[in-house]
């Protein structure tokens, strides 16, 4: 059972929400999420459930033009 | 001379001294970058979201912490975004993380080009103007296209000069000079294919209220001897458009009096015709 992470794998953690993949993966910094496309609040990490195949994107800050 | 205080840049009701915006990207290193947003002196630095990437163990950290040392203004975009969705997407996160309402709207419609997709960008404004941003749209000068964005919402045009990168310069004068005309109370700034000063200065002279550089000045030798440049550039562009300039003629002018003249008889001592 996997969610993909960022274009990769990672197993679904327990329980299935997103807080609970977040503490799995600690991303560094500042950083805001999206799954299946759609933003997700920070505040709605906890109520967030993941599915198996759900796309997770988390992103940071970057140089841009 | 005095710089003029009462020459802001006004965007969404914040007022900015500078009317040069910069971007982050492709610096060959951090040091470069903050050098030249000393020398630019910018009313805001441009930055994106991105993904970690499986060389970093950093995640944007130290980039972050970086420009937050420089206190200015900070316009994020959605850049790489093909679609309204992915464009709304990405300006919830950038307002997120930057804790900002003010959003740099990119929908790409064509990867050869990077030329904006006018029906993607539509969409995508008139949602986020929904949500609460405060958009500015990267866009083509075609005045159609720039009517439904100020209808969307949208109290900022930022129409292209050329193809992202490319530092051609205003490929089509009179459709730009048309659209400032056509928009005379929107903030407009030029954004992408500034290559050198001189277009910058070119621009404002017409009337336009910024241009956004990222490109042309961090692929300069020097980069930030050019982020001067431009800064002077905008400043000279914008005080010359401010001056009035004089109405082109087709025929000449003697700019030296007439009067008075030597070598002339008496009768033609009086004052030209002209």
């Amino acid at each position: 059972m996997f969610v993909i992470v960022n274009g990769h794998p990672h197993p679904l953690p327990e329980p299935r929400t997103l807080a609970a993949l977040l503490l799995l993966l600690s991303p560094l910094g500042a950083f805001a999420v999206a799954r299946n496309d759609e933003f997700v609040p920070r505040a709605t990490y906890d109520t967030c459930d993941i599915h198996q195949g759900d796309r997770i994107d988390i992103v940071h800050p970057a140089a841009g033009g | 001379m005095e710089e003029q205080t009462n020459d802001d840049l006004t965007l969404y009701e914040q007022r900015f001294r500078s009317h040069l915006l910069l971007g982050t990207a492709r610096y060959d290193s951090p040091s470069l970058l903050v050098n030249a947003i000393r020398a630019a002196d910018p009313a805001m630095l441009t930055v994106s979201l991105r993904r970690q990437t499986s060389g970093s163990t950093d995640a944007g950290q130290s980039f972050w912490s970086l420009l937050r040392e420089t206190r200015r203004p900070i316009l994020p975009n959605t850049a790489g975004c093909h679609t309204a969705r992915e464009a709304v997407t990405t300006a919830c996160m950038a307002r997120e993380v930057f804790q900002t309402s003010l959003i740099k709207l990119e929908v790409i419609g064509d990867d050869v080009t990077l030329q904006p997709d006018p029906f993607g960008v539509v969409e995508a404004a008139i949602e986020l103007v929904r949500r609460g941003f405060q958009v500015l749209p990267y866009c083509t000068e075609d005045w159609v296209l720039c009517q439904r964005l100020i209808d969307a919402g949208c109290e900022v045009l930022m129409p292209w000069a050329a193809p992202i990168g490319t530092g051609q310069g205003p490929r089509n004068p009179r459709a730009l000079r048309e659209l400032r005309e056509r928009a005379p109370q929107i903030p407009l700034i030029v954004d992408a294919g500034i290559g050198l000063p001189s277009h910058a200065c070119q621009v404002m002279e017409w009337g336009f209220d910024g241009v956004l550089l990222n490109t042309a000045v961090s692929r300069a030798l020097d980069p930030v001897r050019m982020a001067s440049a431009f800064a002077s550039a905008v400043t000279a562009g914008r005080r010359a458009f401010l001056a009035g300039p004089m109405i082109v003629r087709e025929m000449a002018v003697s700019s030296t009096p007439e009067i008075g003249r030597p070598f002339t008889s008496a009768s033609s001592d009086r004052p030209s015709p002209r």
